[in-house]
């Protein structure tokens, strides 16, 4: 092998990645060219600084409590999920009637209504219009946001499911089309949920996890209409 | 620092925990699955540390992008602690989900303008820097903040985390050859900025 050749292969040789047969040569080579040798002492030096890097850093310490808060949240939900999903046949018979019935119920909800891009304009007492003008959440919207995020959390389970039994009907490029929608929306989601969780009155981030929460149920909902209908 | 022995549920520099430990471990999850969040809370106490370093280097050492994907990584974990079948530890099972959090999250941040990766935050890699080689780490921990992307992911995960040529190209869907070529790319720069 020649000098051209082997000074690419000189990384593996280092890691110890060469085979049996190619590493004889590259180490006669490097024994006799000065080039090559000064750059398997250089890497050799660079992956020992790797090495000694430590394997550990203090986080913040309030990282632990934005994790409690946003699982939290969660617990009620999953319970709830977890219910729905031991029941297989309720699951696979009603599955689509119970979804449809459940984003009515999304849909139509106080909390829904409450947070709907602004249209509310229903009977807030002045306490909770002062309250949320200044981009505050009050306790009665939180609580309506509580009933709507676990209402999503249901729907959405239950229409994801419904369309992963349906997804074979569907053409590939829809799939990946609403796949890469899904995920978009979720990433909205969790970093709505993240910034909720270090700051969990704030108005404007409710209204934005609400909004994505709707965004999703929505685009599950049209979908499983659509393999319904094919 | 990489050795070739790592199997492919364990983590390079990292090996996995003895018996007792992965049992211990595996009881917390259980306890974490029935909605038992201060026996997550254990779990959390226990690898974060770990994580956190690993969010750090991932992140080019933005304290604040390596917090959120803390974050981020251990409410996943709980959500799909059902998913974590006890054959591998619990901490190799973390630092999967911390490396496909960042892959997920770098897809969107594409969408967003590209930000100047920040270096004075990596003085939080050296947390516990009291040895005589603090400097050294410093000037490392920046060196490997300073690397373009893919050359970051590389290098971080297979010289510094351990993992395998093969294991880097499934997690980041690329192939063998184009991260030998982005390790390469790192260690020849890493070189030029420490040594030259």
């Amino acid at each position: 092998m020649t000098h051209d050749v082997i000074k690419h292969l000189l990384d593996d040789y280092v890691t110890g990645d060469l085979t049996d047969e190619a590493r004889p040569p590259v180490e006669e080579h490097v024994i006799s060219c000065a080039l090559c040798a000064a750059e398997v002492e250089s890497l050799k030096r660079i992956l020992a600084r790797a090495a000694e890097l430590p394997e550990t850093a203090d986080p913040p310490e309030d990282a632990w409590s934005n994790i409690r808060s946003a699982i939290s949240r969660d617990e009620s939900a999953v319970r709830a999920n977890d219910s729905v999903s031991r029941s297989g046949i309720w699951q696979r018979r009603y599955v689509f009637a119970a979804a449809a019935a459940i984003l009515v119920a999304v849909l139509s909800s106080a909390g829904t209504a409450l947070y709907m891009n602004g249209h509310y304009s229903g009977a807030r007492s002045s306490r909770a219009v002062a309250n949320t003008s200044s981009g505050e959440a009050t306790p009665a919207m939180l609580a309506a946001f509580t009933i709507e995020e676990n209402n999503y959390l249901r729907t959405a389970s239950l229409l994801q499911d419904l369309l992963d039994q349906q997804e074979a009907s569907l053409a590939p490029e829809t799939v990946a089309q609403l796949k890469a929608s899904l995920r978009t929306i979720d990433e909205a989601i969790l970093e709505a949920r993240n910034a909720l969780a270090r700051d969990p009155a704030n108005k404007l981030l409710v209204e934005m996890l609400s909004a994505s929460y709707r965004q999703k149920v929505d685009l599950l909902r049209r979908t499983t209409e659509m393999t319904r209908g094919t | 620092m990489k050795t070739s022995a790592v199997v492919s549920d364990t983590i390079g520099k990292h090996p996995s925990t003895n018996a007792d430990d992965k049992a211990a471990a595996l009881e917390r999850v259980q306890r974490a699955r029935t909605g038992d969040v201060d026996a997550f809370e254990v779990l959390y106490r226990e690898h974060s540390p770990r994580i956190y370093a690993l969010c750090l280097r991932l992140k080019g050492g933005d304290k604040s992008d390596a917090t959120e994907l803390l974050q981020d990584v251990f409410i996943k974990a709980w959500r799909r602690l059902d998913t974590f079948r006890g054959d591998s530890a619990f901490v190799s099972w973390l630092h999967r989900l911390a490396v496909n959090t960042m892959l997920e999250n770098a897809r969107s941040d594409q969408r967003r303008t590209a930000r100047v990766l920040p270096m004075e935050d990596t003085s939080r890699l050296a947390g516990a820097a009291r040895s005589s080689g603090v400097e050294s780490r410093m000037d490392m921990e920046g060196a490997i903040a300073s690397l373009p992307k893919g050359a970051r992911l590389a290098f971080v995960l297979h010289d510094v985390e351990g993992y395998q040529h093969q294991e880097i190209a499934e997690q980041l869907s690329v192939s063998v050859g184009t991260v030998k070529a982005q390790l390469h790319r790192a260690r020849r720069l890493l070189r030029e900025r420490l040594e030259s």
